[in-house]
């Protein structure tokens, strides 16, 4: 099993050209995803994570978008630079996508069965229709549909918003993929389905084998999926390293701020004071430097700081000049999330 | 002057569904089915449950946005389901609202200052020039700019937007918010902002607030007692400290089991629960959790693993909801469509309808096991009726013949569960029992 | 000075009322008790025997069209001049389609001929003398005698020698009249009704919408052709009764577009707002409802107008309009006979008729483009 990471994403900067200017989307992004693993990249909104996902396999608006710097190398393709036509061999072959809103992934006349089939014909899958009909059933039933059989030929509006997410997946992963892109795929469902999807999503990474780039708003989803994680916040990566590290040792002022945004646990909720940075005008230096209690001067001239490795980790790193040379690390307090009062309660007795 | 401010007793809020030229009822989509509560002053009380649970629509019957089908609302000791239009009116300077989606919660074409003097315009407070003072301070006060009254909805962000919809709601001087989801369509550092203006206004004016939110853990943040809901119904109603740490009904704690810690190192969500939610229209008879429910109560007769048992009865419902796909289940075994199938085929097919119901190769009560053995036969075999009739003789679980009634538990606040049905009688939890309501 | 806070509204000393008026209303209002007060003053004391005001005459169809003028100004040079950032926004849109602007100001010509023309030139008079000159410049052959056209008759004169220029202002005045009255009435039914069908659906009130409903579909189906032969053969062909039946039996589309769009509206939580804060059905019509449906109804309008002016055109040609009224298509119907040979009595006419309106479809057109909300930037957070 080779050591290079599956997916490999170099300084990406995708912007957008608008009437009202330039929106710099995503404007200097680094990460890597392995095989096997769940990366998170998680932020608000503005903070580019949906643009960077839908960068890899150029799925956004080319114009008025553009990818204006950087490479995104896939099991030693670079992705970026290949023709639609190429990338659409990869798109639902190797690299899949899910998206928020189960309601529009679907068309509504035609039978979930022959949405399904459609993903697996255009593929060029070599199989008669029969043998296409049994794979499209087994699927369904992998994906947690029960009677899969009978509900193949069901048509989508007799799903729920769960059912539908599950079938959505189903489509996803009919090419056994080695990358899905998962973009809020739980943040339009109940808390309770919720909880089944992304049970689901981990036996079926195991069972297939595959990378999972899980796009999210919701630090406590990250937490229960994700192996590493990435913080954005208006286009940049703010933190990034392993789940615990990040976690228990959150090292960016801004991961901070969201964590002690957090409502539920007990007297500590805080606020961010400020407000997003405008997209087309980002303000010089630190992007959250105008919000950062910690900044200094320094913070808000020049270049976004480069990622320097917190607590002694080189895995865990955090674009803040405190972690630097110059600064002493132990200003920013510490706060970890061990002993954070947490929501769910332990009465239940579960597993 | 009682401490009570807001009392709701048993309302319901139906829907008829109709067919036919004389829109003849057929169906009631049973959105609100007998709730009771309380709210004191300067209280929040949160009202939680996941989507089609009906408590946005307990919100607008309470405001009698919807007209109630059933049942009371005391405002002040005052049962506002018998007012006039006049009085009506006058209630509505009481109780106001605020709104999920800041998007839509503002006309585009008027500035934010039209938006908020709006409800002042209504109740003939005049000047004009008097209405845009008020709603300049107001601004001042919710965070945000006077000058923002020239602006236009689409210029603010969804945060700036909510901080508008609170000072419209502000602005007739009202004792009680109903705040149907406030924060649910903001981004987390924006919530803790909405949140804690929330909680300063609140303490500021002495406000009363009915929260409604599907998110545990805002709930948890802004409100003194919560009201489970599930299907129409209140299943637990206890302080918000109670509820996260001891919760009494399987519902709640399903649903607490479900929410996501920040702690990676304690992983594992599940809420234990299987299916979906039954539709509103078609409840079950008995308890409305049944369906689900991971504790379901066995009936005497049997005594088996509890899990397998939640299997049994899946399997029931769906003998009952959809009923069973047999076509399905023999292509599944590679059988033809007019091939009679061998023994071996029966017997496949059998350990695939367990499968899919997560029941055991064997159960561990004989009686149980033989019995659901000779039900899954005869089911195979196309007898459905019988083997449904079989399976229900012996599997019938109590939950589905009561509806249980909110009863105190040990913990001593009230669930609706017959776990607690033999509980002695408990003190005061706030929740207005069947027996002592009126008329 | 103290800031008025929401805290200092005494509401005891507060009346609860339901009707609300504002100033502009107030003033429009009080413009229209003004006309109607001096309609019975001309019909009842004066018994329409003479001019009422300076050598004016006003008719029936006047009375509707200053009507309507007043009804214009209010609802659509108002509301524009009061927002400077709406009219731009708009205006800049919609100036991007250039043929629409050509067509805008040829409209706006015609509006402009059409109501003060009739005003400085005397109506098309009969002269035998004068019979089937051509227009100015050019050289015809009828029936034997080769004339040339002069400047005396710019645009030739037809069979009886009346002045083709003359007949065609006087026919733009009509076609304003029957295009705007007609319009202003079904937009002001049909939008009225529309909205509060819409409403009544959301507030629970169902039957209401369903009776509404009802109607609009009998009205639908209507044989407003007939009952309007039946009218001419009984009182004779009068404009303003012509007018009356278009205005009052063709608001049906109108009402079921703004119905359609004011549902959509209501759902939203503004309407929502607003009722929980007390107000009540109308208020919420015409506060909210309408305003935000004015997607619907201008595009209605835009339509309306060329319909009704052809339909009117048609009816002339038929022989059914007034005789005392020098409709466009009346001058078409009377060149027929001489088509080959006086082309210009039925062809001059029949362009103007043609180019109004072709005009008013391209700014409809125009006008929708510039209005669709799908070609508005959305504003805040989320995709990113």
């Amino acid at each position: 099993m080779s050591t290079e990471p599956l997916l490999t994403v170099e300084g990406l900067k995708t912007h957008f050209h608008t009437e009202d200017g330039t929106v710099k989307a995503v404007d200097g992004v680094d990460f890597d995803v392995r095989r096997g693993e769940t990366v998170a990249i998680v932020g608000e909104s503005g903070s580019g994570k949906t643009v960077t996902s839908e960068s890899v396999t150029k799925i956004i608006d080319i114009p008025p978008g553009e990818i204006v710097e950087g490479s995104v190398t896939f099991d030693g393709m670079e992705l970026s630079s290949m023709s639609s036509q190429e990338l659409q061999s990869i798109r639902g072959e190797r690299i899949s996508h899910i998206f928020q809103n189960p309601q529009n992934g679907l068309n509504p006349v035609y039978t979930v069965g022959r949405q399904i089939a459609e993903v697996l014909k255009i593929h060029k899958d070599g199989l008669s229709k029969r043998e296409r009909r049994r794979k499209v059933v087994d699927l369904l039933d992998r994906t947690g549909i029960p009677e899969a059989s009978a509900r193949v030929d069901d048509y989508p509006h007799e799903f729920s918003g769960g059912m539908k997410q599950r079938v959505l997946i189903a489509m996803a992963l009919a090419r056994d993929p080695d990358l899905l892109i998962a973009d809020e795929p739980t943040t339009a469902l109940d808390v309770t389905i919720q909880a089944q999807i992304l049970q689901l999503l981990e036996e079926l990474q195991d069972d297939f084998d595959m990378s999972i780039i899980f796009v999210t708003h919701d630090l406590g989803v990250v937490s229960e999926i994700a192996d590493r994680v990435v913080v954005m916040y208006s286009g940049k990566v703010m933190e990034r390293g392993d789940i615990e590290s990040v976690f228990q040792n959150p090292s960016h002022p801004y991961t901070q701020a969201l964590i002690e945004c957090l409502p539920g646990r007990g007297d500590s909720m805080r606020r961010i004071e400020g407000s997003l940075p405008d997209p087309t005008d980002p303000p010089e230096g630190c992007r959250f430097s105008p919000r950062c209690e910690y900044a200094t001067d320094g913070c808000k001239a020049g270049d976004q700081p480069p990622m320097y490795p917190t607590d002694g980790d080189e895995t865990h790193t955090a674009s803040c000049v405190y972690y630097g040379p110059e600064h002493d690390a132990g200003v920013i307090e510490e706060i970890g999330v061990g002993d954070q009062q947490s929501t769910r309660a332990d009465g239940g007795e579960r597993q | 002057m009682s401490e009570t401010l807001l009392e709701v007793r048993n309302l319901k809020k139906h829907f008829p569904i109709t067919q036919g030229l004389f829109n003849r009822e057929v169906a009631r989509v049973r959105a609100v089915d007998g709730i009771s509560f309380t709210v004191e002053r300067g209280e929040t009380v949160g009202l939680v449950g996941e989507s089609g649970c009906g408590k946005s629509t307990a919100a607008e019957a309470i405001l009698r946005l919807e007209e109630p089908t059933d049942g009371s609302v005391l405002f002040d000791d005052q049962d506002i389901t018998t007012y006039d239009d006049q009085e009506l009116k006058g209630f509505r300077r009481e109780a106001q609202m605020i709104f999920q989606n800041p998007d839509s919660s503002f006309d585009p074409r008027m500035t934010v200052g039209e938006s908020i003097a709006e409800p002042l315009e209504i109740h003939g407070v005049g000047p004009r020039s008097r209405r845009e003072e008020i709603a300049r301070d107001l601004l001042d006060r919710v965070g945000l700019n006077a000058d923002d009254a020239d602006r236009y909805p689409h210029e603010l962000s969804g945060g700036q937007k909510q901080r508008v919809a609170l000072a419209r709601a502000l602005v007739v001087n009202p004792r009680m918010i109903v705040a149907d989801e406030p924060v649910s369509a903001l981004d987390v550092s924006v919530q803790a902002d909405v949140i804690s203006l929330l909680k300063d206004i609140q303490a500021e004016f002495d406000l009363s607030i009915l929260f409604i939110s599907h998110d545990m853990s805002v709930v948890r943040e802004m409100c003194d007692r919560v009201a489970v809901m599930y299907l129409g119904e209140i299943v637990e109603l206890a302080d918000t400290e109670t509820i996260f740490e001891n919760p009494q009904h399987p519902y709640t704690k399903a649903l607490l089991s479900a929410i996501p810690t920040l702690d990676p190192t304690r992983r594992g969500i599940d809420s234990g629960l299987t299916g979906e939610v039954p539709e509103p229209s078609n409840p079950p008879a008995g308890c409305n959790f049944y369906t689900r429910c991971p504790e379901v109560i066995q009936p005497d007769a049997i005594d088996v693993d509890q899990a397998a048992y939640r299997g049994v009865m899946d399997l029931r419902v769906t003998l009952k909801r959809q009923g069973i796909e047999l076509d399905g289940l023999r292509e599944f075994v590679g059988l033809d469509d007019d091939q009679t199938p061998s023994e071996t085929d029966i017997a496949d097919m059998c350990s695939e309808l367990r499968r899919e119901h997560d029941i055991p190769d064997r159960l561990d009560d004989r009686e149980a096991e033989s019995t659901l053995s000779e039900a899954l036969d005869q089911i195979v075999r196309e007898e459905i009726t019988d083997g449904v009739e079989q399976l229900g003789e012996l599997f019938e679980s109590p939950c589905e013949r009561t509806n249980p009634a909110p009863r105190p538990t040990s913990a001593g606040h009230a669930a609706a569960c017959l776990h607690y049905d033999d509980e002695p009688v408990e003190a005061d939890t706030g929740w207005v029992p069947e027996a002592a309501q009126g008329d | 000075m103290a800031t008025d806070s929401f805290e200092n509204i005494d509401w005891d000393d507060q009346e609860v009322s339901t009707i609300n008026v504002s100033r502009t209303t107030f003033v429009e209002l009080g413009l229209f008790a003004l006309l109607l007060g001096a309609f019975l003053y001309d019909y009842l004391i004066i018994q329409n025997e003479g001019p009422l005001v300076a050598n004016w005459d006003v008719l029936s169809t006047d009375w509707l069209f200053i009507a309507t003028l007043i009804t214009m100004f209010f609802h659509i040079v108002l509301p524009l001049y009061q927002n400077p950032r709406m009219r731009r926004f708009y205006w800049n849109r919609f100036k991007k389609n250039q043929i629409a602007v050509l067509a805008g100001v040829f409209l706006v010509f015609i509006f402009v001929v059409g109501v003060v023309g009739p005003i400085v030139m005397d109506p098309p008079e009969v002269r035998f003398t004068n019979r089937i000159v051509p227009p100015a410049g050019i050289t015809a052959t009828i029936g034997g005698a080769t004339k040339t056209g002069t400047m005396a008759a710019p645009l030739g004169t037809d069979a009886k020698g009346r002045s083709i220029l003359k007949l065609v202002v006087y026919g733009m005045r009509v076609s304003m009249q029957v295009g705007l009255i007609a319009t202003t009435f079904t937009v002001v039914i049909g939008a009225l009704v529309g909205a509060v069908a819409a409403l009544a659906t959301a507030i629970d009130v169902g039957w209401l919408d369903e009776v509404l409903m009802r109607y609009v579909d009998i009205q639908a189906v209507f044989p407003s052709f007939l009952l309007l032969l039946l009218l001419v053969y009984l009182f004779g062909a009068q404009l303003w009764i012509i007018i009356m039946v278009y205005s009052l039996l063709s608001w049906e589309g109108v009402a079921r577009t703004v119905r359609g769009e004011a549902l959509q509206r209501s759902s939203e939580a503004y309407v929502t707002a607003a009722l929980a804060s007390g107000a009540n059905m109308m208020y919420v019509v015409r506060r909210h409802l309408i305003p935000n449906s004015a997607n619907s109804i201008i595009i209605s309008a835009t339509v309306s107008i060329p319909g009704f002016i052809l339909g009117e055109a048609g009816l002339a040609f038929l022989g059914f309009s007034d005789p005392t009224v020098f409709s466009w298509g009346r001058t078409i119907s009377n060149g027929q006979t001489n088509l080959s040979q006086a082309w210009w009595i039925s062809t001059i006419p029949g362009i103007f008729l043609f180019l109004t309106v072709l005009s008013f479809y391209y700014v409809g057109e125009a006008l929708r483009d510039a209005m669709d909300p799908r070609q508005q930037v959305d504003s805040g957070g989320g995709g990113l």
